[in-house]
């Protein structure tokens, strides 16, 4: 038993480096699309300190209504465009009819008001769009559906196009967001409200505003993440349980870290495919994917309870 | 806004419908059409509904008597499917649970609330065992039967399988690992290594350590028991870790042409083994056209209705009228009791002759069932995927149903013992 946990894992990693690199490559990817999901969380929850549930909804709904409006009969850059404007809608009526009567609430009223939207969502997409599987519009949107076949040691190493692109322009995004959050009035506006609202509000800037790009700038992220994962398996409902991987990282990084998001994405990505691989499967029957993240977390949580990159809380009485 | 039309088409139907079923029979089927699982479910649900839509609007219903068919929502969630068929049950004479985990839930009730669960090709295999399980079918096959066939299959291609390893990827739930019990043994028996790979619900849409494990496994087979999302997952990481897909069978769950449309040509060669084909032709499609399309009550589309799985749900529809047009018959009714429909399920004869009649040629193999026997055990063809449609692609098999029947009633005692005490038809011994 000690041999199958502490040596024979590393040596079968050793003995097939190329298959090695293809689990890493494989968890740097899922890493990126939980980042992604996580990333919608964190930034709604610095600036309004309102857990998001309907986050993974949202990556459904967004993919959905940019297939739908596909089908339609615009053209895929124009159905983006179309699907930012719903995004926006999304985002304007969500502050307007749900968050703002609710301002002051106690934030279990706001996560629970997040719950509402998820289950209108899932109504309303539903009866749009219908619950049959859309073929993502990949190849329309000019992104590569190939593969790259790499022989790394005499070993064989596949990279998808599209999963390469995803690394990209999920990279260019996360830049972006970093730069606008760092270098706009708009970004430190964002900043500040999560830092203290009241201090933020005296100074002039308007919460309204702020939640409707806060939402907005998630949707465009669920957007993003939704033709990610609908390329890789098309786009339906079941979807919105991968948000769910989101958790774990959240727990690992922090509710207010946008690199914690980030690097809790990757790590759990990337722990969670080696530990199925190579203890998982030889070990305990396989599908450890499943509990692997969260368990990692709680273990982080009892060293770090406010996560790898989370700032500690001191509340002085 | 096609969706809103025939939502608001269905609600008037149905609100009309039900004033008008003064007496009628009450056919609930706790179905899904959202969730995870909905991709998968709505054809069959269509076509379940559009046949006893037909019924209604051509022959005025069953025997003179109208067929209120109800809907209840179950997204899949074994939950939801017991809250639905309690909220059903006062009416109904019969039940379609359309998961195996709500069938499980609810088998233990049926001897209690006599209504008999009708699982056509799902549920619990030892279902089969009609002495044990009085009030449950799942004609025409049963997941043991697809196993049996499959590795019989298999068996006869290239030298055999002794030697050889399966990989059996298959949903983590109730029904995906169904059928183990029936694959150990014929791994087993015939010396092939069986190797369970299972799908959780939250990785069905990715699905890389899986394929991971496959490439590393390196099975001369893999045999998948999938559904919903997990079936175009499986599919789409085949392609792209590029699996041989000749190898690569799935059960009748797993053959849905929306599913292979999204790899298209790249998945020509996968297989599934299915119990109904599609038929176009048929005389009963075209009487679903003249009197549920073109009157505007279907919600299905052109696309859909040449499938598999909405040829399937038009099959399962058709052995439950069976069974309600046999109990008129037998007990000179109309509106017939859950128990007379029991009886009716027990003593299906659908023969060739019979199925021309319907209209139904070539949908269905012909099968009987029986008081002992609740499964009917039609056999089932080999379905390819040609890049564009299924196509059959073998002779009708048939299970080796002798093989397994020790290890079926095993099984069959057995639940009848935890389940203890568990009523048994003694008058199936007397039949047999």
């Amino acid at each position: 038993m000690l041999n199958d946990i502490f040596i024979a894992p590393f040596a079968d990693m050793i003995a097939a480096p190329d298959f090695l690199l293809q689990v890493l490559w494989e968890g740097l990817v899922s890493g990126i699309l939980y980042a992604l999901i996580a990333l919608g969380l964190v930034l709604i929850f610095r600036s309004s300190r309102i857990f998001n549930f309907a986050q993974g909804i949202m990556v459904v709904f967004a993919a959905l209504t940019l297939v739908g409006l596909y089908q339609m009969g615009l053209p895929a850059w124009v159905s983006v465009a179309a699907t930012l404007a719903v995004m926006f809608a999304l985002a304007w009526s969500i502050e307007r009819v749900v968050l703002r009567p609710l301002v002051g609430q106690p934030d279990i009223i706001l996560f629970m008001a997040t719950i509402g939207i998820t289950l209108f969502l899932i109504g309303f997409g539903e009866i749009i769009f219908g619950g049959e599987t859309k073929q993502m519009i990949t190849a329309e949107l000019g992104i590569p559906t190939g593969s790259i076949t790499l022989e790394p040691w005499g070993g064989l190493l596949i990279l998808e196009e599209k999963d390469i692109t995803i690394v990209i322009v999920a990279g260019l995004l996360v830049a972006g967001l970093l730069a606008f959050l760092g270098k706009t009035r708009m970004g430190r506006a964002i900043r500040a409200l999560g830092d203290d609202h009241q201090a933020a509000m005296s100074v002039g800037i308007s919460l309204q505003t702020i939640w409707v790009l806060v939402w907005f700038i998630a949707g465009m992220i669920a957007l993003v993440t939704g033709v990610a994962w609908g390329a890789r398996a098309g786009v339906s409902f079941a979807l919105e349980v991968i948000a769910y991987k989101a958790l774990p990282v959240l727990m690992l990084g922090g509710l207010e870290s946008i690199s914690g998001a980030i690097i809790g994405g990757l790590m759990i990505g990337m722990l969670e495919k080696l530990f199925e691989i190579y203890w998982g499967q030889p070990l305990l029957g396989g599908n450890t994917e499943t509990w692997f993240a969260f368990v990692l977390a709680l273990i982080v949580l009892l060293f770090r309870p406010q996560g790898l990159f989370g700032e500690k809380i001191i509340e002085r009485v | 806004m096609k969706h809103w039309k025939t939502l608001a088409a269905a609600a008037v139907v149905s609100s009309f419908g039900a004033a008008a079923l003064a007496e009628s029979i009450y056919v609930p089927n706790l179905s899904y059409r959202t969730g995870p699982f909905a991709a998968t479910g709505i054809p069959l649900m269509n076509g379940q509904r559009d046949y006893f839509e037909m019924l209604n609007a051509r022959d005025g219903g069953i025997g003179g008597v109208m067929i209120d068919f109800e809907e209840c929502e179950t997204g899949y969630s074994t939950e939801k499917g017991v809250e639905c068929y309690e909220k059903t049950k006062g009416n109904a004479v019969v039940t379609q649970p359309w998961s195996t985990g709500i069938t499980l839930q609810v088998l233990p009730k049926s001897n209690v609330d006599q209504i008999p669960i009708l699982a056509n090709g799902y549920g619990f295999s030892p279902m089969a065992d009609g002495r044990t399980f009085q009030w449950a079918f799942n004609a025409p096959a049963g997941y043991w039967d697809a196993a049996s066939m499959l590795i019989t299959h298999l068996d006869g291609l290239d030298g055999g399988l002794s030697g050889k390893k399966v990989a059996f990827l298959h949903l983590d739930h109730p029904y995906g690992k169904e059928p183990i019990p029936l694959y150990e043994k014929l791994a087993s028996e015939k010396g092939f290594e069986f190797l369970p790979i299972p799908v959780g619900l939250k990785e069905m849409q990715n699905q890389s350590a899986q394929w991971l494990q496959i490439r590393r496994e390196r099975p001369d087979y893999v045999v998948m028991w999938g559904w919903g999302a997990m079936n175009a997952g499986a599919i789409t990481e085949a392609v792209k870790t590029k699996f041989d897909m000749s190898k690569f069978y799935g059960v009748w769950w797993s053959g849905h042409d929306a599913d292979l449309d999204l790899v298209g040509a790249d998945g020509a060669g996968y297989k599934s083994i299915s119990w109904s084909f599609p038929n176009p032709d048929a005389g009963v499609m075209a009487d679903i056209k003249t009197h549920v399309v073109d009157t505007g009550k279907t919600l299905s589309n052109p696309d859909e209705m040449a499938g598999v799985f909405y040829g399937r749900g038009v099959v399962m529809s058709m052995i439950l009228a069976e069974a309600i047009a046999g109990a008129q018959a037998e007990f000179d009714t109309g509106v017939v009791t859950p128990d007379q429909v029991r009886w009716g399920l027990e003593n299906l004869n659908l023969t060739e002759e019979r199925l021309a009649e319907l209209g139904m040629e070539g949908m269905v193999p012909p099968f009987s069932t029986s008081c002992a026997d609740h499964t009917g055990h039609s056999g089932a063809w080999i379905l390819e995927w040609d890049g564009e449609k299924f196509a059959k692609a073998s002779d009708l098999l048939q299970a080796d149903v002798d093989g397994y029947s020790e290890l079926l009633a095993a099984s069959a005692k057995e639940y009848a013992e935890a389940n203890a005490p568990w009523p048994v038809n003694e008058s199936c011994d007397a039949m047999n």
